[in-house]
């Protein structure tokens, strides 16, 4: 695909996408309102796999970005936006932290570490309570709230500036480094990429992009507490998405988040509210995805086409093939 | 007051705890080179077993002890047999997520089953101790320090002196030179990775009559093993059996000595493992590992 169809695509689906949230009745706008922070955190966890680093605590992110929303709108009555603002600096300092913190470690060390930073937030938010609130909870102060259609639109905004970072960031020097850091960080140096400088950067803007989901989502919910902020939920969502949909792949965060959501209202049409079937199933998907569809619902779509254009193109040669050797008979 | 001969006490018993629940953790990674996300889920189901034979057949957990290690033995290999084998040689994202998501069903099939409510096995044992001079005994933790230095002991014996255990070392050090040798890596591989499970199982056993058990026990004892393994060194057994005991002492000793630290005893493990990974991401006694 050229660069200006990808564009025009991007534009056009924008569009539909904010279309359909707001002129759909409220049922499909939360959808909408869904699958778009669900996108955002999809794709943020994306970024970092496409570098070789496995986030097991993306909630951290979107914890610390849900209670920076809440306490400085609370605190200081600002705007939704600017509030975002508040999170997305927050999120990427948490960022910068880790990638700080976890220096050159890769793989397990940094998926245990991200998981720890995760359970360790959560603990502190507890003990925190002349921050937090600890487990009472805080509400966020109700004359401060939104329409909820302005909501659906941040939520559509939000995602579609995640696509479009993503897009961006695709197509320059960045990923082809993060690239190369996955396969072979050594070789990587080797070829003058100096892992640590793209690290950084990397872990500031994905964490930047997960804390102003879980901020959108606070403005949202209006609650907080230790266990919703920092729970494991988000965790989990943010690599199945992308799993699901292709993971290292742009479209494929995309196409997991709408598959996610489905599935999740699926499971709720069938076994009802009760506790337990939509983690279960998304478990079975994670399994099943690894083990049988590693490549996620567009790789396996893209090499089914790959496929049959490989064919189309073989029949044509031997066609052409035959009609030659008809001439030279 | 004084609290050191308790606080010495406390922290010894939880040390041995700590060790049998990490060394399945430890073993399957050093072992297969799989870190297995799901370990928390074999304490939980291991905790649950010991929980029903308890109040369907009036089972101690101590008689129980051996037909859940058994159970876990065998569920264990089939996870190995079904899943584990396919992603052996598959990059570490794989491996990590595919035990995730195992850990994720066993999770909210036992929510869904026995529904997220906390339970406790009360053996006659459970809430009686033991006073020496001004020092407080718990009968329960008493018993599951000697059960953990029991099953530990039996793992260094299988390890060190039997034929399947060297096979596994072997495995463990050279897996290229084992299968020249004639060991038959996925069979071992199965075994230790149903020891790891039964282990863990045993875990929970314990565990059923000390704490608190729901479907979600598991993860939080996962992310506190994985503070113990990087600490004492990841792939190394004994630096976990080292690695434990640290952790033990420091959580007791934040919970007796520092204000409101009863709360964040909890968070020792996260500092410690951040620290850890700063200084010395290698852990006390740990190899080089790369990824």
């Amino acid at each position: 695909m050229t660069a200006i169809n990808q564009t025009s695509l991007v534009v056009i689906s924008a569009i539909v996408f904010l279309g359909v949230t707001l002129l759909s009745g409220p049922q499909v706008g939360d959808w909408m309102f869904r699958i778009s922070t669900l996108m955002m955190l999809a794709i943020s966890w994306n970024l970092m796999a496409n570098a070789g680093l496995i986030s097991l605590g993306h909630s951290a992110f979107w914890g610390v970005g849900s209670y920076a929303a809440i306490l400085s709108a609370n605190a200081w009555g600002l705007p939704i936006y600017l509030s975002l603002i508040v999170s997305m600096v927050f999120g990427s300092l948490l960022g910068l932290f880790l990638a700080v913190a976890t220096g050159r470690l890769r793989g397990i060390f940094f998926a245990i570490s991200t998981l720890a930073l995760s359970e360790g937030l959560r603990i502190s938010a507890f003990m925190m309570p002349e921050i937090t609130n600890g487990a009472v909870g805080l509400f966020l102060n109700q004359a401060l709230r939104p329409s909820t259609t302005l909501l659906y639109v941040v939520g559509c905004v939000g995602a579609v500036i995640a696509v479009v970072v993503s897009v961006v960031l695709s197509r320059s020097r960045f990923h082809f480094a993060c690239r190369a850091m996955r396969n072979n960080e050594p070789a990587a140096q080797m070829l003058g990429i100096r892992p640590y400088t793209y690290r950084i950067v990397l872990l500031a803007i994905s964490g930047a992009m997960a804390s102003c989901a879980g901020g959108i989502n606070a403005w949202y919910g209006g609650y907080l507490d230790p266990e919703v902020a920092f729970t494991l939920h988000f965790t989990i969502l943010s690599q199945i998405a992308p799993i699901l949909g292709g993971v290292h792949t742009l479209v494929g965060p995309i196409i997991g988040s709408f598959a996610i959501v489905g599935l999740a209202e699926a499971s709720r049409i069938f076994f009802g509210q009760q506790e337990g079937f939509s983690q279960l199933i998304y478990g079975l998907v994670l399994i099943v995805g690894i083990l049988f569809m590693p490549a996620g619902i567009w790789g396996t779509v893209r090499s089914f086409l790959n496929r049959s254009a490989t064919r189309k193109r073989r029949e044509a040669a031997v066609a052409s093939a035959a009609g030659r050797a008809e001439v030279k008979g | 007051m004084d609290f050191l001969g308790q606080f010495l006490v406390d922290a010894m018993l939880l040390g041995g705890l700590y060790t049998l629940m990490v060394i399945g953790l430890s073993l399957s990674f050093g072992i297969i080179r799989v870190i297995n996300f799901a370990h928390g889920e074999a304490i939980m189901l291991g905790a649950y077993a010991s929980f029903w034979a308890l109040h369907v057949s009036g089972m101690d957990p101590l008689l129980a002890l051996p037909l859940v290690m058994a159970a876990g033995l065998v569920v264990g290999l089939l996870i190995f047999r079904v899943a584990i084998r396919r992603v052996l040689d598959a990059p570490h994202i794989n491996q990590i997520l595919l035990t995730f998501g195992i850990g994720l069903v066993l999770q909210n099939v036992a929510l869904i089953a026995w529904t997220g409510d906390e339970r406790s096995a009360n053996p006659p044992y459970a809430f009686s101790s033991i006073m020496f001079g001004d020092i407080v005994i718990s009968v329960s933790r008493a018993i599951a320090f000697a059960v953990a230095v029991i099953l530990v002991g039996g793992l260094f014996f299988w390890l060190k002196r039997t034929e399947l255990g060297r096979a596994s070392r072997a495995l463990a050090e050279n897996g290229d030179a084992a299968r020249l040798m004639g060991i038959n890596v996925n069979a071992i591989y199965g075994l230790t990775f149903g020891i790891s499970a039964a282990l863990g199982a045993a875990t929970g056993v314990l565990m059923s009559f000390i704490g608190a058990i729901s479907p979600f026990m598991g993860f939080h004892m996962l992310v506190k093993g994985f503070a113990i393994i990087i600490l004492g060194g990841l792939g190394s057994i004994m630096g976990s059996v080292i690695g434990a005991f640290v952790l033990a002492f420091a959580e007791t000793w934040v919970a007796y000595y520092v204000p409101g630290g009863i709360g964040w005893a909890e968070g020792v493990a996260f500092a410690v493992l951040f620290v850890i990974l700063i200084v010395r991401p290698r852990g006390i006694l740990g190899q080089a590992v790369e990824e």
